[in-house]
């Protein structure tokens, strides 16, 4: 057996790790683990100059393992693998011990801290011994793409890729094509139509050769990996099997039900409207009352169920600039209403967002601010005699007082929340969710629209509250990193899949029932299970299941992770 | 001396890890004696691994896995949490309080639970004393 020559680098991270933890001390003090031929620590390991010093060293000093003591390998395993591979190393043979997230940022003891990180960096030391080479596998990439969600993010993405010569599915639940953009009549800030935006869209994708739109579809059950998806599915109500290489995710979002708001007696009192409500009223060209008046006064309420503990703490990011919309539209439509903008704050990010409040506050409107923590408006039937049909009690923050406003109409700006099916298509496609069933994205910052299942993209509002300008600038994001995908043509994927040992397996096949992908079968004849490694997710959930230890999962194997838990257990510091 | 236990934590790639991971990018601060090993899914944790921390020494051990419903490869959870019962039986059989062993749901988001967890986890374990399997095994051996 080759001799084992382990290469260990605790990183400074500048002060973030620096601050809390010895690194020199955890450096010096792991470089007397056995295998270990050198330890060291240095300011910043994810910079150039600090991958090239691992790079340096393995060819110097013949290095076959490397451990990197840093940030959280969900950050930089894949930064680290890949210099071990610049320097002739297999990718697989280190491991990443996680002294930032999850020890200098959360411990306040230097010492403790210190401690725990050289504890980690023994086990990861342990494990790395155990590690070894595991090839990649490469696949074609199957140049189709499966968009979900014809809403103005899936048809824009659908378009973008189609437009590029390649395949789409587009599929959409509904029979109409649109989404909620369909429902809006002006776009903010600059009063675009919203049907001038979409239609042309929506005929493009209906009559485009490269585009099959699949309307009144559900999906069954998507099966596969990057570049080789394929799935069930029901198209109004016929099943069907789609093959495709990627898929992007534009499911959409809810709009926030306020009948759970008691305080705005909406359900109950018939002039309260939703802004969805008040928007088809738009487009119908007409504003007026249940019983068919035009309203005297009207009064638009900011962040329903938005930015409040009791619904959605999250802010719907659309809402204020709608409900400056409403205003400057109902101005125009209702010269001598009464206009009442009641907002908690007002947030007009977007660009010519803040020029279309200030033109807005022009228009003869009133501001009256509100403050969340102190309670939200209270809307009651006015008195019998009253000018108005509604009273909205509220205590307005700029002149602290307690006041009340007529309304013969109140418009409720609701916030935007995930739709309940997220959970379902979260688990078509192997995405995570946030604690707002929003999906979660694979870098805030950096990887915004990829998500860390490879080859699936969220775009719109499923990933969180958005306006349509954002949502088209992620919808064309996600379609140019499928096409740069499909202009590979192939893709290295992972192989941590699950093997079994024909020697060791006593056909017991318990492996076979709990694989959830069905990826092990049982071959009669040798009277083993045999895994499929296209359909093994490397999840290991038969390796803890296997009686006999048969079942290896790959780089998950017990002997890696029992050396893991020896090595974190291992530890006694030097006192100093 | 006073007794800082050490407490051996399995966490899946998905969600429990990453859940940590955010108590970190949020900054919150808890008790330092949880050791985290990364697992792809709580049903990868063979009860052998359990029984292999307390073997080493550890005082607890802390399994966190997603949301029932949640789980990446859909149900490696409650797979977990079937093995998981049975494991406290077997635990107690052995002299090994079973509260010393627990298994948590941690989602992505939840970096704010899992820093309580590690709390609360701490806590209890503080409370039960140092777990003595490792000295008995070594007596007998």
């Amino acid at each position: 057996m080759e001799e084992k020559r382990i290469g260990v680098y605790v990183c400074w991270c500048g002060t973030n790790i620096a601050k809390m933890v010895d690194v020199e001390r955890v450096a010096e003090e792991v470089g007397k683990l056995p295998n270990v031929v050198i330890s060291k620590n240095y300011k910043y390991m994810c910079s150039d100059p600090g991958q090239e010093l691992i790079v340096k060293d393995i060819k110097e000093h013949n290095l076959n393992r490397v451990v990197v003591s840093a940030c959280s390998p969900r950050i930089h395993e894949l930064t680290f693998r890949k210099a071990l591979q610049n320097a002739g190393l297999n990718p697989y043979m280190f491991e990443m011990a996680n002294i930032r997230e999850q020890v200098s940022w959360v411990h306040e003891d230097r010492e403790e801290a210190t401690k725990k990180a050289k504890a980690l960096v023994t086990g990861a030391i342990a494990r790395v011994a155990y590690h070894e080479a595991l090839d990649k596998r490469t696949v074609e990439i199957n140049p189709a793409s499966l968009v979900i969600g014809a809403g103005i993010s899936g048809l824009t993405a659908a378009l973008e890729i189609a437009d590029a010569g390649k395949q789409v599915f587009l599929l959409e639940k509904e029979a109409q094509l649109g989404g909620h953009t369909a429902n809006v009549e002006l776009t903010f800030p600059y009063m675009i139509p919203a049907r001038q935006i979409l239609d042309p869209k929506i005929k493009r994708v209906e009559n485009h050769p490269n585009v099959e739109v699949l309307k009144k579809a559900e999906i069954d059950e998507i099966f596969g990996y990057i570049g080789n998806f394929n799935a069930d599915i029901k198209v109004n109500g016929d099943s069907r099997k789609l093959e495709f290489g990627n898929i992007i995710v534009a499911t959409g979002l809810k709009p926030f039900d306020p009948s759970s708001v008691d305080l705005h007696g909406y359900g109950k009192l018939p002039n309260v409207v939703t802004s969805i409500e008040f928007e088809k009223m738009l487009q119908s060209g007409k504003i007026e009352t249940k019983d068919g008046r035009e309203p005297k006064n009207i009064a638009i309420i900011h962040c329903v169920g938005s930015r409040n503990n009791d619904y959605h703490e999250y802010c719907s990011r659309t809402c204020c600039m709608l409900g400056l919309k409403f205003a400057n539209q109902t101005r125009t439509a209702l010269p001598d209403s009464n206009i009442y903008e009641i907002y908690a704050d007002m947030r007009s990010f977007g660009k010519g967002c803040e020029e279309l409040y200030t033109e807005t506050s022009k228009r003869d409107i009133m501001f009256l601010n509100f403050d969340q923590r102190e309670g939200i408006p209270q809307i009651t039937k006015a008195h019998p005699g009253d000018c108005c049909e509604m009273l909205i009690e509220m205590k307005e923050r700029l002149s602290n007082t307690n006041i009340e406003v007529p309304a013969d109409m109140v418009i409720l700006l609701v916030g935007m929340e995930a739709r309940e099916d997220a959970k379902e298509v979260a688990h078509h496609v192997g995405v995570s969710k946030c604690g707002n069933d929003f999906f979660i994205e694979r870098h805030p910052k950096l990887d915004p629209v990829a998500t860390t299942t490879d080859g699936v993209y969220i775009i719109g509002s499923c990933q969180g509250p958005k306006d349509i300008t954002d949502s088209v600038a992620q919808s064309r994001a996600a379609a140019a990193r499928i096409l740069a995908c499909i202009t590979q043509g192939t893709v290295e994927v992972e192989l941590t899949t699950a093997v079994v040992n024909e020697d060791l397996c006593c056909g017991c096949q318990t492996c076979v029932n709990v694989c959830p992908y069905t990826a092990i079968s049982f071959d009669e004849e040798k009277s083993v299970s045999v895994v499929n490694e296209i359909l093994c997710k490397g999840c290991g959930t038969c390796g803890s299941a296997c009686p006999t230890g048969a079942i290896r999962s790959r780089h998950f194997t017990d002997q890696q992770i029992l050396s893991q838990i020896k090595g974190i257990m291992s530890t006694e510091m030097t006192e100093v | 001396m006073e007794f800082k236990p050490t407490i051996v934590s399995f966490l899946c790639n998905w969600c429990s890890y990453t859940g940590a991971d955010l108590a970190g990018t949020s900054r919150m601060k808890y008790s330092p004696n949880v050791r985290v090993i990364r697992v792809m899914c709580s049903g990868r944790v063979d009860p052998t691994f359990v029984l292999s921390a307390f073997e080493e020494g550890a005082d607890g051990v802390l399994i966190c896995g997603c949301h029932p419903g949640d789980c990446h490869y859909h149900e490696g959870n409650y797979k977990c949490l079937r093995r998981y019962h049975l494991l406290q039986k077997y635990l107690q059989q052995m002299g090994i309080n079973k509260d010393r062993l627990r298994l948590a749901w941690i989602s992505a988001s939840e970096g704010k639970q899992f820093a309580e967890l590690a709390n609360e986890a701490s806590e209890t374990i503080t409370a039960l004393g140092p777990c003595e399997i490792k000295k008995s095994i070594e007596t007998l051996a």
